[in-house]
């Protein structure tokens, strides 16, 4: 219980000093909106193919890999905190203290999902006037998925950022590792617009199967293969993420 | 120094050893040592000397290779658990959070180390007024000066009340005054009983602050002692007396001075006579003794020790004011 109570502090941390970067909040919220405002416009237009059926609303398509795109880059970007604190000794205090390991690294980024969270309900609500459907139930399942989906790349940006301590370092492999695992998700456009190749390494990206059960989700649909694909790959990989990344805070030589 | 019961914290033949791709770092090569409680410890030494390795083996940071350390009691390397609980660690970064307020930085340490809400309270209040952070503990510790934020980050080290606090490094980088502030600071944590392992590349702070002190060069504890026993072993004080009546008198006395056993040597020098002793302390009111029992009166007196440089310079083969710039 020790670790829920260790939880529960450094969560308050972080959710209370997020309101101390207003600049942050306004962009998180920002790059959302702008993605539907300037981006969806452009769909409109594309020759409609068999995957925008003229009934199908382009936001159907498009504002749940947005949803995905949030969870995705709020998780990847997770380390930069942890090299600034890093680099504050703030890390090295903290790892003095008999804190748990893994509230160390799960405190903090329970904080950002719930702000995810709260931003992608944001757009969700601002997309509805314009031709989203809600599903609630498809959308609290999503969430959960995308929760996951978070999670795991939070623990690796953070253990990443542990390992590589600098900034050039860390921002070097996690935009390196982020922009392939992006364009091979279909996360802006569904792969099923590619070619067959796209589709078949799509298949090895933890990320594509994430977005395609969430477009179902989205839609309203509750239960089928490609939801439960989506969970069978995210349960096992975030657990792992979350280990390794709860091991890399006990031995970390910062 | 009290030296019953058990010793705060013990280290035995602790070694590290760093392996890139092209050589083997030797950081620390076999320590051993014995901290008391209530003591403060200096642990003196170059940038580079391995100094901030071992305090960061000590204090969990850094697994321990091979050797051993105790922390009252626990083993550091079995159960850094029990360890963190009765350690305080200041490091040369300090720690505190930037974004959080003093006295909130405050308390959520006191509630990581397991103190409820009240109890964390109270002891971050009682730490305000101690080190002085009543003036600046609301606000946030971006706008705080070095000094300011150094005085927050002793109260973080401090705040569950730790067997032994470590400071490494506690005054780099700051200003004279700043400096002079903390060594107040950490002289009231002496005389509250506080048990502290000081690392310093500067003299005048081992000296100052440390009941007890050991240089460490290239990864190994080239003398330990007290200040006093440090340059007791370097060379004999120096004494300088110049009597009032010139001539006659002055050769009375060091021919007087010259027969005692607690007088190495004593040379004349044009207006007066330097004596060199074992220990000027105790030498000192011998000599005014004695001179005043014989009639000769005395103008002026000094005396001077050998300073922790000498000792430095001897141990190490160089002085520390030239021993180079920070690695890290």
């Amino acid at each position: 219980m020790k670790t829920l109570r260790d939880i529960a502090l450094l969560y308050r941390r972080s959710f209370v000093q997020t309101f101390r970067v207003p600049v942050w909040l306004a962009i998180s919220f920002s790059t959302p909106l702008l993605y539907l405002a300037l981006f969806t416009p452009l769909l409109k237009s594309l020759p409609g193919g068999s995957e925008f059926p003229p009934g199908v609303n382009v936001l159907e398509i498009f504002l749940p890999g947005i949803l995905a795109l949030m969870a995705f880059m709020s998780g990847a970007s997770a380390g930069f905190s942890t090299i600034f604190e890093l680099q504050a000794g703030y890390t090295e205090r903290i790892r003095v203290t008999p804190a748990s390991r893994l509230a160390l690294l799960i405190g903090p980024i329970l904080s950002s999902l719930t702000w995810t969270f709260f931003f992608m309900t944001m757009i969700v609500v601002v997309a509805e006037p314009f031709g989203f459907p809600i599903h609630i139930a498809g959308l609290l399942i999503a969430y959960v998925l995308l929760a996951l989906l978070m999670v795991l790349f939070a623990s690796f940006s953070i253990a990443v950022a542990l390992l590589t301590k600098e900034i050039n370092s860390f921002a070097a492999v996690v935009n390196g590792i982020n922009l392939p695992l992006l364009l091979l998700a279909g996360i802006l456009l569904p792969l099923e617009l590619g070619p067959a190749w796209m589709r078949v390494i799509g298949h090895f990206n933890p990320l594509y199967y994430v977005v395609e059960a969430d477009r179902l989700l989205a839609a309203g649909h509750l239960w089928n293969t490609t939801i439960v694909e989506g969970f069978l790959v995210m349960v096992p990989l975030t657990a792992l993420a979350v280990v390794w990344a709860t091991r890399v805070y006990r031995r970390a030589v910062s | 120094m009290n030296t019953n019961g058990q010793p705060v914290l013990e280290a035995h033949d602790l070694t590290k050893t760093f392996h890139t791709r092209k050589e083997k770092i030797e950081a620390v090569r076999g320590i051993d040592m014995e901290i008391w409680p209530g003591e403060i410890f200096g642990f003196l030494g170059p940038n580079g000397a391995g100094k901030t390795t071992t305090l960061r083996m000590l204090s969990t940071l850094l697994p321990i290779e091979s050797g051993r350390a105790m922390v009252s009691g626990f083993d550091v390397y079995k159960s850094p658990h029990q360890v963190r609980q009765r350690i305080g660690y200041v490091s040369q970064l300090g720690g505190s959070d930037r974004l959080a307020t003093g006295r909130e930085d405050l308390l959520l340490q006191g509630e990581l180390y397991g103190m409820g809400r009240r109890e964390a309270e109270q002891r971050a209040d009682e730490l305000i007024e101690v080190l002085d952070l009543a003036e600046f503990a609301s606000r946030r510790v971006q706008s705080y000066s070095g000094g300011q934020r150094r005085r927050l980050d002793i109260a973080l080290g401090i705040m569950h009340r730790p067997d032994v606090l470590f400071l490494d490094e506690p005054t780099t980088g700051l200003d004279p005054q700043n400096r002079a502030n903390l060594w107040v600071q950490i002289s009231k944590l002496r005389e509250a009983g506080t048990t502290i392992f000081l690392t310093t590349h500067y003299l005048e702070e081992a000296d100052a602050l440390s009941n007890r002190l050991a240089i460490m060069d290239h990864g190994q504890l080239v003398a330990e002692g007290t200040s006093r026993q440090l340059k007791q072993q370097i060379a004999a004080d120096s004494v300088v007396v110049s009597l009032q009546e010139d001539g006659a008198g002055s050769e009375g006395a060091m021919r007087l001075l010259q027969e005692q056993d607690f007088v190495r040597e004593v040379s004349a020098e044009p207006d007066h006579l330097r004596l060199y002793v074992d220990d000027g302390v105790t030498a000192l009111p011998r000599i005014l003794r004695l001179l005043d029992r014989n009639g000769m009166a005395i103008k002026t007196v000094t005396l001077s020790e050998p300073t922790l440089d000498d000792v430095f310079l001897r141990y190490t083969g160089r002085s520390l004011r030239d021993a180079g710039h920070p690695l890290d």
